[in-house]
């Protein structure tokens, strides 16, 4: 008896990438730690972006000579390079606690610390000078970049900055010009399974929809061109009331990890069908300080046996078809907004990428492993995809570098709250949202 | 001030040449010394004269020249912060950053001979 034929049913095969970690540079397993402070790690930021910044300084301003700090001398004009460090005046203090005019109850601490009397200062191995000038906007810079100054000492023994060079975007491998097919990459972040705000529902449609059990042909078409799936952190929100230094009780102990097994089932689903990379957040099981560890695989039961599901690091970076992909989970934006100002978060995340630093207030205002004898956030190769989760809305800029890097830089929002997940096409840099709302009436 | 007391003794050593037994100088492959109150070293009011009978200060009695070349590696600001990390780590990070550092001090260190951590290394 002849099979039966049921219509024209078009078989859909996922299309495939080649995936290439990076992340290497962001593990500390190999790291130890021998009381070192965070001198060392300022010291290889300054060293490295300051050979850099030299080679920089002859095209940019021929006929300076470059000196250090301490060998500054009234009115003669140079180039001095080093760390900048913002002095602001409401950036919380741990030796506030110790104030004697403390009053009771704890003051409502602004968002953002900035104060129109902040000053910023420059500071290499030899010393520090205090900057003077509009050419340099504390608004706008933050501790711990490392800029190239023109400018000469005043007789207040101040540094008046006529010019700055920023190190500028990094080079860029060439994007591969023969990609015929669209390849999509969904990114997504903040699902905070857990809390109340996540709607179960929202996320399972989003599951269903990348696996290809939603919809007609057509859009099942459309899921089979998805080749990559990232998840920026805040994946899940533990009930916090029950962490309270006393012993839980095993019907607690339950209720702690009943998250982690929700968003283990919908791992499982997703990683059967698509490759999928898990990077940790604030809020997630990881470790506290920049930068942080991959999730532990014991936390994932159902998903890790599956060579698609992977637990990366945060920050993460990785190489799709040779398109350069890196991102973190939001820290350093965040981090970024409490002590400087912008337009939009596309300001703070394009301002990264001019500095060649991911978190440059990383370990000054964010936590920080005291690395010594590198920095693993400067960015040496220009991604094409640079996003950042956890954000409060979805927005994206396409980056024209001097020396025609191409960068798509995407804030990703937080899932729970507006449902939105955006997918990036491969072949032209572009994106766009998936959006999944599960209200009926609109009213 | 027990400790206070225990240290002063040590550090106002009066030998007598001519006892074999005694307290012996050795030099002490890896340094693990109670933190030295700063304010009992190297100042001239607290050293009596008596110090200065066998010929020579009584100070730093394991300091030699190979120790000086390292402590002038230790210094060398070049090299960045030598606090928290080996001698040789830093040596090789500084080779590695490109700073050329000078290989008396990495064949030096080889030899397992001298101090391997810094010169500040549990004292501040």
């Amino acid at each position: 008896m002849e099979a039966m034929v049921i219509d024209s049913e078009k078989i859909h095969e996922r299309k495939q990438s080649d995936y290439n970690s990076l992340d290497e540079r962001f593990e500390i397993q190999k790291e130890m730690y021998r009381g070192q402070q965070y001198s060392q790690i300022y010291f290889a930021r300054l060293h490295l972006m300051r050979t850099l910044l030299y080679s920089l300084a002859p095209t940019w301003k021929p006929h300076l000579p470059v000196c250090k700090v301490l060998g500054l001398e009234k009115g003669k004009e140079c180039i001095i390079v080093g760390t900048l460090f913002k002095h602001m005046k409401l950036k919380p203090c741990v030796l506030d606690e110790y104030s004697k005019e403390r009053s009771v109850t704890p003051l409502v601490k602004p968002h953002n610390f900035m104060h129109p009397d902040d000053n910023l200062i420059l500071e290499d191995e030899s010393g520090r000078v205090k900057l003077a000038g509009s050419a340099l906007s504390p608004a706008i810079y933050v501790t711990g970049v490392v800029v190239a100054l023109h400018g000469k000492e005043t007789n207040a023994g101040e540094f008046f900055v006529e010019d700055v060079l920023e190190a500028g975007l990094p080079p860029q491998i060439e994007r591969p010009i023969d990609l015929q097919d669209d390849k999509y990459v969904v990114l997504l972040s903040g699902l905070c399974i857990g809390s109340k705000s996540a709607n179960p529902l929202q996320f399972q449609l989003l599951v269903d929809h990348i696996t290809g059990h939603l919809g007609d042909e057509e859009e099942q078409g459309l899921a089979a061109q998805i080749v990559h799936v990232v998840i920026a952190g805040n994946s899940v929100e533990f009930p916090r009331k029950l962490i309270n230094g006393q012993n839980l009780a095993s019907k607690d102990q339950s209720t702690l990890y009943e998250p982690i097994k929700e968003l283990d089932i919908m791992l499982n689903q997703i990683a059967a069908g698509v490759s999928v990379d898990i990077m940790p957040g604030t809020n997630d099981p990881a470790n506290f300080a920049l930068p942080q560890q991959p999730l532990n695989r014991c936390l994932f039961p159902g998903s890790s046996p599956y060579n698609t599901f992977r637990s990366c690091t945060n920050p993460h970076s990785f190489d799709l078809d040779n398109i350069r992909f890196l991102g973190t989970s939001g820290q350093n934006i965040d981090d970024l907004d409490k002590y400087s100002e912008a337009k939009s978060k596309l300001d703070f995340v394009e301002r990264t990428l001019r500095w060649r630093h991911l978190a440059p207030t990383a370990p000054n205002t964010l936590g920080c492993y005291p690395f010594t004898d590198r920095d693993p956030f400067l960015i040496e190769t220009c991604p094409h995809v640079y996003f950042v989760g956890n954000q409060e809305k979805y927005d994206n800029r396409l980056l024209k570098g001097s020396e025609g890097q191409l960068v798509r830089l995407i804030c990703i929002p937080k899932f729970c709250e507006t449902g939105i997940a955006v997918a990036v096409n491969l072949r032209n840099l572009e994106c766009h949202t998936l959006s999944f709302s599960t209200q009926i009436n609109q009213s | 001030m027990a400790s206070t007391a225990k240290n002063l003794k040590g550090f106002y050593k009066q030998t007598k040449s001519n006892i074999t037994g005694g307290i012996s100088k050795s030099k002490p492959s890896s340094r693990k010394v109670a933190p030295k109150h700063a304010a009992a070293q190297g100042s001239d009011v607290t050293q009596p004269a008596a110090l200065i009978s066998h010929g020579s200060l009584d100070l730093n009695e394991d300091y030699d020249k190979e120790e000086e070349m390292l402590r002038q590696f230790d210094m060398n600001i070049a090299y960045g912060p030598c606090l928290g990390m080996t001698r040789i780590d830093r040596w090789e990070r500084a080779l590695r950053l490109g700073m050329n550092p000078p290989n008396e001090i990495e064949r030096l260190l080889k030899t397992g001979k001298v101090q391997q951590d810094c010169l500040w290394q549990g004292r501040v």
